[in-house]
């Protein structure tokens, strides 16, 4: 295969190396939680509204919360037993929901959920739509945003392309190739179904160019039987390529599109990309009516004794994964929810494995503390690394002397935050800290 | 949920705002490198003019870093750390002639940090290279002193030194008779070593005067930097041995330095002649490169100094062509040393107007992509 | 209302060279020895004081205004000298005062006439550019002919002891580091030459460039910006205090 170099020319960060031990080839199924810990708040857009109340017994993949308003998710228990309590909470990211406190107890059943269908085919547009958003399916590229909304058309209009994004979307992250590895057949099966309900015919498969020779052959096998125009395109997997819009951009340069524009979205090439994960949940709603109670989790980090990565039930507790993983091999001095660029760092293990968690990493203290922050020294390191072409370090000083809107007028707005500018500062000037403030204070008035 | 998830909680962790991970490189360690790679040309200026110039380098980076040390503590903050200050010193010591008095390194250096460094409020802020407004100062202030060349240890005592460039030039006002470069150095009996007689004697007859071709004496002088000039500017292989170093891993990028070398090539090649009663394409690049002065020290040291030059590739390629051009005319027609360290200066002024053309520009704002 | 200390804010509050940045040319210029900041400084006093002193005897007089319209009705309005271009009396006046001090220069001392060279007409532009900076008088309360020609020669004088220290203090430094000397007015045995020992054998020469002059003033400026933060900031705390 013609290896081109695409995209982005410069930019980005080269990703450390993979983090996960050779011998945890596969993905482990983690226990199931004693207690599990589900937000109302999983997704992006408004909280689901709990249906459930202390004593009330519920059953694995029940739906406890129902999706309130447009923008919003449902959520489904990821275990048998009997609500302990409902409290709010607020999560890694600072956001405030009711939970539920699941104790687990009691069998697994049947009862509660769609039944599985035969042959998801003879299912129309809508029905297929249907089971997405009752088994509360959202992106979990990072975006959260329910996928439904994302697969809705309006009546007539049909997408150009349905990209899968297999790269994973932050450095030490794992969880997606391994899946790719033991579900091809399920994602080439989801990408059907998304195919169908966006009435596309040429769909994408992206994946990384380190896995290539691995997967290529396993995605070869997968579509043989798929009657559409299947094609697998292997990118350079240099973060931040993983970020939907580059990877959009990437595929349709690739394709020789004229409007390869990065970030372009107009009508008549409409891409829509979802993640491979995203993908595997589709089937699994759609063909086995399972809602999205599990996702695949990455427990890595220096600290921790045996990176693996891990099926885990929404819910389970952050420091039972580290155990699972065999505990740290020291102290650790920061743990972070999400990728290495653009996770949270949280202050205790207390917190809950959300549909938005990709990762769970436990660096030592060592590594915990960034260096002593220096003046910049102009060196462009940070324009190299961009790689929407913006200047971060002239943002950031014009951030800092509060002239908001000329830092907006040279792009700020792009920004998508995803840390390489940070990330190859050689002063450890937080950049992304500074022009994630500048945005929120040039946003409109609602954030106050 | 406290109640239920509360085994083993660690101490404390940190929370900080991602990314959580950094890339290897620090400024320190940049500035400690572009040191280190300085160290060779200094050593070849120290073995080829011995103790005196061992001096000045001494007495340059003590002042550099002395100087650091006091506006550091006038500042409270001490930032002898950074390692800018033994670049700084180095520098200086550097674009000297072995044979200057010792307060000219000093003060040189000294004014360098305080005035054009920490004045402006230290690294970073600096808007142009300490070490070259400390030289140029220098060179203003004590030119006499700033000519003091010593010849290389292995010629005769009763050798005058005097670098080739500035014996090229005193030969065209002195009226001799025009021709190539090293043409008009033999007419005036300029003093190559006698190495440089035997090596190039042996290579015109043993290789060259197969193919009919001759080198004029000199060339190995040169080519090994075996010349009187400044202490760091003499070996362009040791200077580009330091330089590969720095490239090789990514310190400096090549854009800027090449850039700045092909347009001055370029210059002296075409018009390099004219002065000397030539013609057009006549101009001898290779000599105006090898005669020691700062050229390849000021492309690759100098105006590589992140601090003082344009922040994008694009705006880097206009800053080494505007170098360029600026270093061959000053050369040419200045009076002021070999025009590297005023042409930097000068460039220095440029970068910020060279920057404000070169940003990248944001015609549309382009769709916030989710989060 | 509170008098305004109009000569002590010519010198520091308001300085002509270190605050208001006016009057550039003559500091960056004429600085390299002080004998000619000191003429140059004694130049625009005389100029400025002068001008001054007419401009407040004219406006004491209370000359009516031309350029507002006169009322329907009023009768005519007669002037000599209308106040309201203030800048076009300005330019006659230290224009004319100009070319006295020029004069005097040339009869008096005409190697510094020599050595001042065009700054000394330039004066005339310096004092038209102070003027712009006038304070003008408590507006509500009319105040007596001689209280306005003080206040006036007060704010004139100060601003030419702010130029004038200014002036001086940049050549002193200047002079010491850039020549190694001090030239002062040769008296008598004294050949008006100072030699700095050590100095001036090996000067900063660099200093004695317009370069250097702007150097120092750049200096001077940043000196008494931070002066003038610190007393803000003593002046803050002592309100926040009360």
């Amino acid at each position: 295969m013609k290896r081109q170099r695409l995209f982005p020319s410069t930019g980005g960060a080269d990703s450390p190396t993979a983090s996960v031990s050779s011998e945890a080839r596969r993905i482990s199924n983690a226990a199931i939680p004693a207690f599990a810990l589900i937000p109302m708040l999983q997704h992006s857009g408004s909280a689901a509204r709990c249906l459930v109340r202390p004593g009330d017994r519920v059953q694995e993949g029940m739906l406890i919360g129902k999706a309130d308003g447009a923008r919003s998710a449902n959520v489904h228990s990821s275990v048998p037993g009997t609500v302990v309590r409902v409290e709010r909470t607020t999560g890694a990211d600072g956001t405030v929901s009711a939970a539920a406190l699941v104790e687990f107890g009691g069998e697994f059943e049947r009862t509660g959920k769609a039944p599985a269908v035969e042959d998801w085919e003879k299912l129309s547009r809508s029905d297929l739509l249907g089971r997405i958003r009752s088994a509360g399916v959202v992106g979990l590229g990072g975006g959260l945003q329910p996928t439904h909304l994302k697969l809705a058309r309006e009546p007539g209009r049909v997408a150009s392309r349905l990209i899968a994004n297999g790269l994973d979307c932050e450095p030490s992250l794992q969880g997606d190739t391994f899946l790719m590895r033991e579900k091809s057949a399920e994602i080439v099966t989801g990408m059907l179904i998304c195919g169908k309900i966006l009435g596309t015919a040429r769909m994408v498969l992206a994946i990384g160019l380190a896995q290539e020779e691995e997967l290529l052959p396993l995605f070869h096998r997968a579509s043989e039987h798929v009657d559409r125009a299947f094609e697998v395109v292997p990118l350079p997997s240099r973060y931040p390529l993983g970020h939907e819009d580059l990877v959009r951009a990437a595929v349709l340069a690739k394709a020789g599109d004229a409007d390869g524009d990065r970030g372009a979205e107009n009508g008549s090439a409409e891409c829509v990309v979802l993640n491979v994960s995203t993908l595997f949940a589709v089937y699994e709603a759609v063909v086995r009516g399972r809602p999205m109670i599990e996702r695949t989790v990455t427990v890595s980090g220096s600290a921790v004794r045996r990176p693996s990565v891990l099926k885990v039930r929404i819910g389970t507790r952050v420091g039972d994964l580290f155990e699972e993983c065999g505990g740290f091999l020291e102290q650790p001095g920061k743990v972070v929810l999400g990728g290495p660029m653009r996770g949270v760092a949280v202050s205790s293990l207390d917190f809950p494995v959300t549909k938005g968690v990709s990762g769970v990493l436990a660096y030592t203290r060592a590594e915990a503390r960034p260096g002593p922050e220096m003046p910049c020294i102009r060196c462009g390191a940070c324009v190299e690394a961009c790689p929407w072409e913006l200047v971060p370090t002239r943002l950031h000083k014009l951030i800092e002397r509060g002239e908001i809107a000329q830092a907006l007028a040279e792009g700020l707005s792009s920004c998508t935050e995803c840390g390489c500018c940070a990330y190859a500062c050689p002063s450890r000037i937080p950049l992304v800290e500074s022009l994630r403030q500048g945005k929120r204070r040039g946003a409109p008035s609602h954030h106050g | 949920m406290a109640d239920v998830h509360q085994d083993t909680r660690p101490a404390s962790l940190v929370v900080s705002p991602a990314p959580h991970v950094t890339g290897s490189a620090s400024s320190a360690r940049l500035s400690w490198s572009v040191a280190f790679c300085l160290l060779p040309a200094a050593a070849w200026g120290v073995f080829l003019f011995g103790v005196p110039a061992l001096g000045v380098l001494g007495v340059a980076v003590a002042a550099s870093l002395a100087a650091e040390l006091l506006a550091g503590l006038a500042a409270r903050r001490v930032t002898i750390g950074d390692g800018s200050a033994i670049v700084t010193g180095l520098l200086v010591g550097m674009l000297m002639p072995p044979g200057v008095p010792l307060y000219v390194p000093a003060a040189a250096s000294g004014f360098g940090i305080i005035v054009a460094k920490q004045s402006f409020g230290g690294l970073g802020r600096n808007w142009m290279n300490p070490a070259l407004a400390g030289v140029v100062v220098a060179l203003l202030s004590w030119s006499d002193g700033m000519s003091r060349w010593l010849p290389v240890r292995s010629a005769a005592p009763t050798v005058t030194a005097v670098p080739p460039l500035e014996a090229l030039r005193n030969a065209l006002t002195a009226g001799a008779p025009r021709g190539g470069a090293l043409e008009m150095l033999r007419a005036s009996g300029y003093p190559w070593s006698g190495m440089d007689s035997s090596v190039v004697g042996w290579v015109n007859t043993h290789v060259l005067s197969l193919f009919g071709w001759h080198l004029p004496g000199g060339c190995f002088d040169l080519l090994v930097g075996n010349i009187s000039g400044t202490i760091g500017g003499t070996s362009v292989p040791l200077l580009l041995l330091g330089a590969a170093l720095l490239l090789s891993r990514r310190v400096i990028r090549w854009q800027l330095p090449v850039t700045y070398l092909a347009i001055f090539c370029l210059a002296a090649q075409v018009f390099g002649g004219l002065p000397a009663g030539g013609g057009w394409f006549v101009g001898n690049m290779l000599f105006q490169v090898f005669s020691g002065g700062g050229l390849v020290l000021g492309a690759f040291f100098m105006a590589t100094d992140p601090v003082t030059s344009p922040l994008t590739r694009t705006g880097q390629l206009a800053y080494g062509l505007c170098l360029g051009v600026l270093t061959f005319f000053l050369r040419t027609f200045g009076s002021l040393g070999d025009g590297v360290p005023l042409a930097i200066l000068l460039g220095n002024c440029l970068s910020p107007l060279i920057d404000r053309f070169t940003r990248p520009a944001f015609p549309t704002q382009r769709k916030a992509a989710p989060g | 209302m509170t008098r305004r200390p109009v000569f002590r804010d010519g010198v520091l509050r308001d300085n002509p060279v270190a605050v208001m940045l006016v009057g550039l040319c003559p500091a960056a210029a004429v600085t390299s020895r002080v004998i000619d900041a000191a003429w140059m400084s004694v130049g625009l006093f005389f100029v400025l004081l002068l001008t001054r002193l007419c401009q407040a005897i004219l406006h004491a007089l209370r000359a009516p205004d031309l350029s507002e319209p006169p009322a329907p009705g009023a009768p005519p309005q007669t002037s000599v000298f209308p106040l309201r271009p203030r800048w076009l009396g300005s330019l006659l006046l230290s224009s004319c005062f100009t070319a006295a001090f020029e004069l005097i220069l040339l009869a008096f001392a005409p190697s510094e006439s020599a050595s001042l060279g065009i700054y000394v007409p330039l004066l005339a532009v310096n004092c038209l550019v102070l003027e712009r900076f006038q304070r003008s008088g408590p507006e509500d309360e009319p105040e007596s002919p001689v209280r306005v020609i003080a206040r006036s020669l007060r704010e004139a004088a100060g601003l030419g002891a702010g130029f004038a220290i200014c002036l001086v203090a940049i050549s002193l430094v200047r002079e010491i580091l850039g020549s190694g000397t001090i030239t002062l007015f040769a008296a008598g045995s004294f050949g008006g030459t100072i030699e700095v020992g050590g100095l001036s054998s090996v000067p900063v020469r660099a200093l004695t460039y317009g370069g250097g002059g702007l150097l120092c003033l750049g200096y001077l400026a940043g000196f008494a910006r931070l002066l003038g933060r610190r007393k803000r900031r003593s002046g803050a705390t002592e309100a926040g205090r009360s």
